[in-house]
């Protein structure tokens, strides 16, 4: 074999990785919202999903809501719309990721949400307690918003907000690529030497944009 | 084609697949999934410009379906691996494979519409359970089929070894088993192992005939087609509640037309890393490494594809 033989197999083996992360059909753009309690602990995180145009369409044409295609909803149908996306299968993550430093947060399911039509595009809220209540002065805050499958391409925008607490400041990240690559590259090397049965490695998180929480340490 | 440009061939596929290795396509990857999700959005826009009866509509829809379809295709998919990897497995001129390609794009398209319409128009079925569906049973269903392409270029691999241990091994080779190993081929191939024979490059037509053979072209065909594409069945539901299913069927083959650009362009890229490897070799050696190189392949293929139907089931 020539120089084709490792390359083409190396080739064909990110390929086989790839295609569960690859084709997103639903894109969703984030934005986040950090409560704070009274003792300036994260209490809660208050999720936006703003929806693409197409997958809005399908939805509203589902229900056979907008017949004149104006872009408005009357407020009947818009009642009728609260809820659309809260019914969770079991398992499902909510696709938001909370964690204090590189400690994974759990989280209640969804509560207070809201559902609205603004411009051709669905946007729903919701809220998300965390279970046991942490201080972010001890480990910055990190909010991640993926899909593992990637069916659901997410990205956050808008800035984020701080509700409560005394200066805090929210910023978004972007994910190192480089790094993400490389865990990656790792994840997928141990894939393979592991038996057929394995799953996939989640490395949605490495490439996901996060909002991460930054407090100044207590005095 | 000169050797060195031959050769350039297979040294750029080298290259491309350790930079995609590398990460360093991811970029190229990213960029796409940005500009699907741009094509996306106005995509329901010219859907609902349609709905409305607007001038041009039609045709923005049929020139976003196309975009669409060539962002969607720019990540790796079942189709690219297997046009690539038959094309690098097999000496298959560039027409017959890239005709392959557009084929297999449009039978793609059919398939969703046939679905889409058998489903939702006969069985009423919802957009969930029908794209779950698809998911479910075309996913293993075409996984299977690429698997045993793979299976079957290994064996015909082997076969190629197994008839072809005299070539390019012996200083003179043997007549009669030249001819002996071509047995169902009724070609004089003498002519082949003259080493001034620059012609060995191309195709004989008896390596043609190997992929017009309709079980070949079908198997290909099926194992893309028999998957849709979920983009497509997204809109082909949509603009069949919308009232303007016609428009939406359009939008489907624009969409495989779309798809069909990126596939030819792989099976291009593998018939062209092929036929380099084999420029880079010395004559002699060529008889030898084809078939390694188609079990290899195949083996790739066979493997990869069985990961992911066992992933699927």
């Amino acid at each position: 074999m020539t120089v084709t033989g490792p390359a083409l197999a190396a080739m064909l083996a990110v390929c086989t990785a790839l295609p569960a992360l690859a084709h997103p059909h639903v894109f969703i753009d984030t934005e986040v919202e950090v409560i704070l309690n009274a003792e300036g602990k994260v209490d809660a995180i208050r999720v936006t999903w703003i929806y693409d145009e197409l997958y809005t369409l399908s939805i509203i044409e589902d229900r056979g809501f907008d017949p004149d295609f104006d872009g408005v909803l009357d407020s009947a149908e818009k009642a009728a719309l609260s809820g659309f996306d809260m019914v969770w299968d079991e398992g499902y993550s909510g696709d938001t990721y909370v964690l204090a430093g590189e400690t994974p947060l759990g989280l209640s399911g969804p509560s207070d949400w809201t559902a609205d039509y603004v411009a051709g595009q669905l946007v729903s809220t919701h809220l998300r307690q965390v279970e046991t209540p942490v201080d972010p002065r001890d480990a910055p805050l990190i909010v991640q918003s993926y899909d593992p499958s990637f069916y659901v391409s997410y990205r956050i925008v808008g800035t984020p907000k701080v509700t409560g607490g005394t200066d805090c400041a929210a910023e978004i990240f972007e994910p190192d690529r480089a790094a993400a690559d490389k865990a990656f590259e790792a994840a997928l090397e141990e894939y393979y030497g592991s038996d057929l049965e394995g799953d996939f490695p989640a490395v949605g998180a490495a490439y996901a944009d996060e909002v991460r929480l930054t407090c100044p340490a207590r005095s | 084609m000169p050797r060195p440009v031959l050769i350039l061939g297979a040294v750029l596929a080298a290259l491309l697949a350790l930079l995609w290795l590398s990460g360093g396509l991811a970029l190229v990857e990213r960029q796409a999934i940005e500009a699907q999700r741009w094509v996306q959005s106005a995509l329901a826009g010219a859907i609902r410009q349609l709905r409305a009866d607007r001038a041009g509509a039609l045709a923005a829809l049929l020139g976003l379906s196309f975009a669409y379809g060539v962002f969607h295709a720019v990540g790796p998919g079942h189709g690219k691996m297997l046009i690539g990897g038959y094309g690098m497995a097999t000496r298959v001129r560039l027409g017959p494979l890239a005709l392959i390609a557009i084929l297999s794009s449009l039978a793609q398209a059919t398939v969703a519409v046939v679905l889409v319409y058998a489903g939702i128009a006969l069985f009423g079925w919802t957009r969930d359970r029908l794209i779950d569906g698809a998911d479910q049973v075309t996913a293993p269903v075409s996984y299977a089929i690429v698997a045993l392409i793979g299976v079957w270029l290994m064996v015909r691999g082997w076969r190629g070894i197994r008839g072809g241990q005299g070539d390019g091994q012996t200083a003179a080779p043997d007549p009669g088993r030249v001819h002996a190993h071509h047995d169902h081929a009724h070609h004089d191939h003498a002519h082949v192992h003259d080493d001034h024979c620059g012609h060995a490059h191309a195709p004989t037509p008896a390596q043609v005939a190997r992929l017009t053979g309709w079980r070949d072209t079908a198997a290909l065909i099926a194992g893309v087609a028999v998957r849709p594409c979920t983009g497509a069945l997204f809109v082909l539901i949509l603009t069949w509640q919308m009232g303007i299913g016609a428009g939406g069927i359009l939008a489907a083959y624009a969409m495989g037309l779309g798809t069909a650009l990126v596939t030819v362009g792989v099976a291009a890229l593998s018939v062209w890393a092929r036929e380099g490897t084999f420029a880079a070799l010395p004559a002699k050696a060529i008889s030898r490494a084809a078939p390694v190189l188609e079990i290899t392949v195949g083996a790739i293929v066979a493997l990869v594809a069985s990961r992911l139907l066992l992933a699927a089931i």
